[in-house]
């Protein structure tokens, strides 16, 4: 009925057949024969290309309308009062880390993968 | 990045794959497996007749093959250019759509 159709979210397809996602030397049409590896290892690349050009250029994909986005947690403040935890610097976090995720699987796959220039593995602190 | 044939399509086929666009995971809910299936095919239903898709689903402890991947059927070669051109590159659940043509026989007989 009426409140089922209200209640499914929005399509899952983003913006009109317009817009694409265009990651240079990276074509979105793969050819037929490729084998596991060389899929999968295409795929990863396109993923860390395109976790590595939302953090270059600021895009972050923070939904415009507030309305979706997630619950802000409690705010962490710095001594002179400034927000820490605001909602950029916990998507770069994020996005860093899903990177992070993505290097050592292609370097699972392939071991002489040169990650971007811009990656820097997270630094383990002992104590916190 | 090493694979100079990336960008040539093959020859065209009417089953199309589209990568990087479900994870295992989101497929594993009933709730989301269904509306996943009714995005996609709504969306393709405006480039052609699609006669079938099929999506497979993971299942604890073995491994489930094309897991991950979303395959359409369309009625004709040409619908499936159509939905090609249309629909690669562009995003779903925020991720980048990655198309290829399927080996038709391939996709009856399951063999993802």
């Amino acid at each position: 009925d009426d409140d089922d159709k209200k209640k499914k979210k929005r399509s899952r397809w983003g913006g009109s057949e317009h817009e694409k996602i265009f990651i240079p030397g990276m074509p979105t049409i793969l050819p037929p024969n490729l084998d596991k590896n060389q899929e999968q290892a295409y795929l990863l690349q396109l993923q860390i290309e395109e976790v590595s050009r939302k953090l270059r250029s600021g895009d972050l994909g923070i939904p415009a309308n507030p309305e979706e986005r997630s619950p802000s947690p409690e705010p962490i403040y710095s001594s002179d009062g400034k927000r820490l935890n605001t909602r950029e610097f916990r998507t770069r976090r994020r996005l860093e880390e899903e990177r992070h995720a993505l290097v050592l699987k292609m370097q699972g796959i392939n071991p002489e993968f040169k990650p971007p220039l811009d990656y820097k593995p997270p630094v383990i602190r002992v104590s916190d | 990045p090493g694979l100079s044939l990336v960008g040539a399509s093959g020859p065209a086929t009417e089953v199309l794959c589209l990568l990087n666009m479900v994870t295992p995971d989101e497929l594993k809910d009933e709730d989301e497996y269904e509306d996943i299936l009714e995005d996609i095919k709504e969306e393709c239903n405006k480039y052609g007749v699609v006669r079938s898709i099929e999506i497979p689903r993971p299942i604890d402890g073995v491994e489930v093959p094309g897991c991950g991947k979303v395959f359409v059927e369309f009625n004709s070669v040409l619908d499936c250019q159509k939905a090609q051109q249309t629909l690669t590159g562009r995003k779903f659940s925020n991720r980048v759509v990655v198309t290829s043509y399927f080996d038709p026989d391939k996709y009856h007989r399951r063999e993802f």
